[in-house]
């Protein structure tokens, strides 16, 4: 911004042509911020939201499930894992975590008690 | 020539203005900085302890674990240096934890309440007193995160946990006529079911645009209007940037517990009429003895005050305060006044319930 400019900026003497827009600018803003903010709280808006979400999802769904089954007859043809597979083994391993945060947390319980034998013997 | 020199300084000026555009629009803001440690992980969940600021002599007793939403990162709470609330718990002498739901894949999409509150949240806790070395602790929770708390909280009141802090906390469905969302996951108009079929869990983009479109012209306009107005800014542009590269960091909520979310709370408030039923287990907030700070944004258009006002009368906890604040969801805690309202009040309610 210029000397120019800034002297003419909010509080200064002169006027400025862009202050007077930007005001007129955040007024209208702020009046279609109401009007938008009230109108997403509508039933008529959720409605219509609701329905283009419906449509969208029962237009592509048969094609989702085409290529879903598509791909994994593909993978298995292919002898490679297809994402059912790999979702097991997904499960499987979180399992195998929980199983070794117990014990971990054993060991937490132990530690310390060792670490006083340790100390009492010496 | 002085005209010269002018121009010279202008074009010099725009073009620093365009670089700090470019970059507060392209590039994500170098955020959760303040430096922690792994200590705990379980599938994507991970549990942080934020390497204490004061010496240990000096350091409250109780530790202090944050919980935040599971569509959003957490790191909300540790935005960017001297912008932190988890750098100015710290420097209050806290010891404090995160946990970190993680991103959940497809593989994830069974995942309910029931698992995060029965399974993710005992296990970190119990890591959290084996590293801190105490049987009791603090917990924060945020959003989905305060329900989270509040469900862990009523089940297992035994476990140590002595303060509880819910933040703009959406835990009572029964006024749906004030609750935008509500509406929008009517089952008139949303088919929950046809959703998790198709992407099996909540996708990140959906998410965004439902926080987003509840205040379509702020978030989509007005936001990056501010922006343009204050570029000769640089301190407006850095929180900018920071909370811009948050806003647009969502994550996707596992299937099961979207579907917990939409059918059992919003749709039947069964949290609050005491029918939630986790893993067999009904859901009886009154079984809640931990002392309770509720902290409620006045102007919260995602989590309106009357989802966090009733939760106070219901618990069994004798030690209760309900904290009202002017500002919005976020902004209570990472806008700007964040760090003269809302953090020392937390820090003075926490610090004489802490030992």
């Amino acid at each position: 911004m210029s000397d120019a400019q800034q002297k003419s900026s909010p509080g200064g003497d002169s006027f400025d042509p862009l202050d007077a827009w930007r005001k007129m600018r955040d007024a209208s803003l702020e009046a279609w911020a109401k009007g938008m903010t009230e109108a997403v709280k509508t039933d008529a808006y959720a409605k219509m939201t609701g329905a283009m979400l419906d449509a969208c999802l029962s237009a592509s769904a048969p094609f989702r499930e085409a290529l879903e089954k598509s791909m994994a007859h593909a993978l298995q043809q292919l002898s490679m894992p297809t994402r059912a597979d790999i979702e097991s083994l997904a499960d499987r391993l979180t399992n195998i975590e929980m199983r070794l945060d117990d014990l971990d947390a054993k060991l937490d319980v132990l530690g310390p008690k060792k670490v006083r034998k340790g100390h009492a013997r010496s | 020539m002085p005209g010269l020199e002018a121009a010279a300084q202008d074009f010099a000026q725009a073009e620093e203005k365009l670089r700090r555009l470019t970059k507060a629009l392209t590039t994500r803001a170098s955020i959760a900085q303040t430096p922690k440690q792994v200590i705990w992980a379980l599938n994507k969940a991970k549990l942080y302890r934020y390497v204490p600021m004061v010496p240990e002599q000096e350091r409250r007793r109780l530790p202090l674990l944050l919980v935040f939403a599971l569509m959003n990162r957490p790191y909300i709470l540790d935005l960017r240096p001297g912008h932190s609330f988890v750098e100015f718990m710290l420097k209050q002498g806290y010891d404090v934890y995160l946990l970190d739901w993680g991103a959940p894949g497809r593989e994830d999409r069974n995942l309910k309440f029931d698992d995060y509150t029965l399974d993710y949240m005992p296990r970190a806790i119990r890591k959290l007193k084996a590293v801190s070395g105490c049987e009791e602790f603090s917990v924060l929770g945020w959003c989905i995160g305060a329900i989270l708390t509040t469900i862990y909280a009523a089940l297992r009141p035994d476990d140590g946990l002595r303060n509880l802090i819910l933040l703009t906390g959406p835990l009572d469905f029964s006024r749906k006529d004030s609750i935008t969302f509500a509406k929008w996951t009517d089952e008139r108009y949303f088919d929950v079911e046809q959703v998790l079929a198709a992407f099996g869990n909540m996708p990140a983009e959906m998410i965004e645009y439902g926080a987003k479109a509840l205040k379509p012209v702020e978030n989509y306009i007005g936001n990056f209007i501010r922006l343009w107005d204050n570029l000769d800014n640089p301190a407006i542009v850095d929180a900018w940037h920071a909370m811009h590269t948050w806003v647009t960091d969502n994550i996707p909520m596992a299937g099961a517990a979207f579907r917990q979310l939409i059918v059992d709370l919003y749709r039947n408030d069964r949290l609050m009429q005491g029918t939630l039923m986790i893993r067999g287990e009904r859901v009886d907030v009154s079984r809640i003895r931990a002392n309770l700070l509720t902290v409620i944004a006045e102007d919260d258009h995602i989590t309106p005050p009357c989802q966090s006002e009733t939760i106070n009368q219901k618990v069994g906890s004798r030690d209760k305060e309900l904290f009202r604040i002017p500002g919005g969801h976020i902004g209570i805690m990472a806008g700007s006044g964040a760090s003269k309202r809302t953090w020392p009040h937390i820090d003075a309610w926490l610090g004489k319930r802490s030992g």
